[in-house]
């Protein structure tokens, strides 16, 4: 290992631990709050759906929250130099950061992880989000329609103002949603909305809570033959540092402990262990 | 004081070498005074491109034990009030599986490695030193005694002063390398186990490890950790942290590594004044890695624009009986129980 040029280089030239500046905030679905602020280029330009980064939901002088919160990267913008995260206010952490207004600097680790994988000869993509999980499979749809493929975007919510507005997706997204309460959509889980696209998916990416993932597996291993089509699912974890150092955020898997800040986030369904 | 050679020219540089082994000829000798605490900085490499490590005083390795763990299930970590609860189970491949992949890796690197062990034997904690003492790339161990002892019905080492002597003197006897002793908050009398651990040849100590602390979740109706208890960390424990120092450094003559909820110079100034030689930085390089490198930047100016030509004329300032050979271990204790 070489040594490294200044405090916080990385040896390509860029640091993954930088202070962001926010330059715009959106609410979206109800509550939550798209967050847009400025990354150095090359990390706004390299960061692929699926990572996230952990970013400290207070001011440097307090000590609490103490650790930082990990939040997936919504959409990034290389041209402008800006990333984006949808949060939801949840707990301390998410309710600090939804109130930052433009302006605000924020101090910001990553990208972090690693990424959805689309196999070269996929072509019809099943995306199922539950929540905030929309916001890593809209990263994913967007790369996706770039390249050409099919995409079916599933997602649910409580109630109709819980979702996501259809100008946020690209428009050749099949867009699809349920409701809890039923006043958008189908009524009920957006997991019932599962079994009819099973065997017309190449691949199915998820990101939500884990009863969700549990009900999804049920309806894909219900539906699928020979194992087809695979899923991988974006697992939530409390995480304390996001770079496989202090071995906090393991998910079990067939093979064995693995980090979901540095082998993860995403884990392909049928290697973990349920 | 301020050397005339150092006053006469215009950026001056305090002198921020420090030797935690001065007594023992293999010397474990650091160009600056901070360190990431063991666990809080993997195998040193997991920071590359955030934090730049060759900066650093020296790093300390994840625990190491003679066979692989898998670690504790989940959850292993979790968030308290201005400090985290962890209870990882030291998670690491085990000695042999150490020893192949991470000294090659550092052998080529400036900044010293420590390599932290834990054991549930007398016996493993001096075959473990016996395999490090000459592997390239290990510049000292830090003695984990935090850990149960199998054949004291897992009663803890460090909380007993002839356990924590036998094994010191175990890994003394197994390697010439730098040995620190890395004692546990949760004894009884920490002023006790560090006298016993200096006797039997530690050439350091290191305090504190975590405090053990359990969180309940209230909806679940059970501990949040699966383990049930974790150590706690974080500028929670600071401040007793801080005394644990004090008192230890005015117990003993050889150097005092402090920890235990640093978060930036405020705080690393206040065991070097204790009476620590250097510090070790572990929960708060989670939430700040950039704050380890701007931790040496920042005590570099403190100590040029306070005129203090070295760091080791601040060690102990506030501690009046520091490496003091009179005093009397009642006499600790009872500026302790006092109050
Ligand atoms: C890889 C990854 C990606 C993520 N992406 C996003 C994202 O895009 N948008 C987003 O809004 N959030 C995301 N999160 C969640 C986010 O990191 C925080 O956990 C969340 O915002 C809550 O933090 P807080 O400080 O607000 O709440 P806290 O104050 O930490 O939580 C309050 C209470 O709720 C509990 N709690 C915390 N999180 C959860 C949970 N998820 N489910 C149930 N109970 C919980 C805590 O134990 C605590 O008791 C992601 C998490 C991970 C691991
Ligand atoms: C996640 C985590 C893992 C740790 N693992 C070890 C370990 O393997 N060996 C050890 O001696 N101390 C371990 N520690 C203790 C720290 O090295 C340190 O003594 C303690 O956290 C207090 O310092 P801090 O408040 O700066 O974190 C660990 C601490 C944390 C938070
Ligand atoms: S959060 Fe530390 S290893 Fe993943």
């Amino acid at each position: 290992m070489t040594e490294l040029a200044s405090p916080t280089q990385h040896p390509t030239g860029w640091s993954r631990e930088f202070i962001g500046e926010i330059t715009a905030t959106e609410p979206v679905m109800g509550d939550s709050v798209l967050v847009t602020f400025t990354s150095p280029p090359q990390l706004a330009a390299s960061c692929r759906a699926g990572q996230f980064v952990e970013l400290l939901c207070r001011t440097p002088q307090s000590s609490d929250p103490l650790l930082r919160r990990p939040f997936s990267v919504y959409a990034t913008n290389p041209a402008r130099q800006e990333l984006t995260i949808l949060v939801r206010p949840f707990g301390r952490g998410s309710a600090w950061l939804v109130e930052q207004p433009v302006g605000a600097i924020l101090d910001v680790l990553g990208p972090l992880g690693n990424t959805f994988t689309v196999a070269p000869k996929s072509k019809n993509l099943l995306m199922v989000a539950g929540g905030v999980g929309a916001a890593p499979l809209l990263m994913l749809a967007n790369e996706a329609v770039a390249k050409g493929m099919n995409v079916t975007y599933l997602l649910g919510a409580m109630n109709a103002g819980g979702l996501l507005a259809p100008g946020h997706l690209p428009g050749e997204v099949e867009y699809i949603v349920a409701t809890i309460d039923g006043s958008a959509g189908r009524q009920g889980f957006v997991t019932d909305l599962v079994s009819e696209y099973v065997q017309w998916a190449d691949q199915v990416f998820a990101c939500g809570p884990e009863p969700m993932f549990r009900s999804l597996r049920r309806e894909v291993l219900a539906n699928r033959f020979a194992a087809k089509p695979t899923v991988q699912m974006s697992v939530e974890r409390t995480m304390a540092c996001g770079v496989g150092a202090c071995l906090g955020c393991m998910v079990e898997t067939r093979r064995g402990m693995r980090t979901s800040c540095v082998e993860g986030p995403v884990f392909e369904m049928d290697e973990l262990a349920w | 004081m301020v050397t005339e050679e150092q006053q006469s020219g215009e950026q001056w540089v305090p002198d921020f070498t420090v030797d935690l082994a001065p007594d023992n000829p293999r010397e474990l000798v650091l160009r600056n005074p901070v360190i990431p605490a063991s666990g809080c900085f993997g195998y040193g490499i997991e920071y590359s491109g955030i934090v730049d490590v060759q900066r650093l005083g020296a790093f300390v390795s994840k625990g190491i034990t003679p066979a692989p763990r898998s670690g504790n299930p989940m959850p292993r970590i979790t968030e308290t009030p201005s400090g985290m609860l962890n209870a990882i189970g030291l998670q690491n491949p085990g000695i042999r599986g150490f020893i192949r992949k991470y000294p090659p890796i550092w052998e080529s690197w400036r900044v010293p490695a420590i390599v932290n062990i834990s054991a549930e034997a007398v016996e493993d904690y001096a075959t473990m030193a016996r395999m490090l003492d000459d592997v390239p790339g290990v510049a000292a161990l830090e003695v984990n005694i935090s850990c149960p002892n199998i054949s004291a019905g897992g009663y803890c080492f460090g909380w007993d002063p002839v356990m924590s002597s036998e094994v010191t003197r175990a890994v003394r006897e197994a390697t010439t390398l730098p040995v620190i002793v890395k004692l546990s908050p949760g004894a009884v009398d920490v002023i006790e186990i560090a006298q016993a651990v200096e006797d039997a040849g530690a050439d350091a100590v290191s305090l504190i490890n975590t405090l053990v602390g359990m969180s309940i979740d209230t909806r679940a109706r059970k501990p949040v950790l699966a383990n049930n208890t974790g150590g706690l960390s974080g500028p929670a424990v600071k401040p007793v942290a801080v005394r644990m120092v004090y008192q230890v450094a005015q117990a003993v003559r050889i150097p005092v590594i402090g920890m235990g909820g640093i978060s930036g110079l405020a705080d690393a100034l206040e065991f070097f004044m204790a009476g620590a030689s250097a510090i070790q930085v572990g929960t708060a390089v989670f939430s700040e890695p950039g704050m380890l490198i701007r931790l040496i930047d920042d005590l570099g100016e403190w100590l040029r624009a306070n005129r203090i030509a070295s760091l080791s004329d601040i060690v102990g300032v506030a501690n009046p009986r520091f490496h003091s050979t009179t005093v009397r271990h009642s006499e600790i204790v009872a500026e302790m129980v006092g109050q």
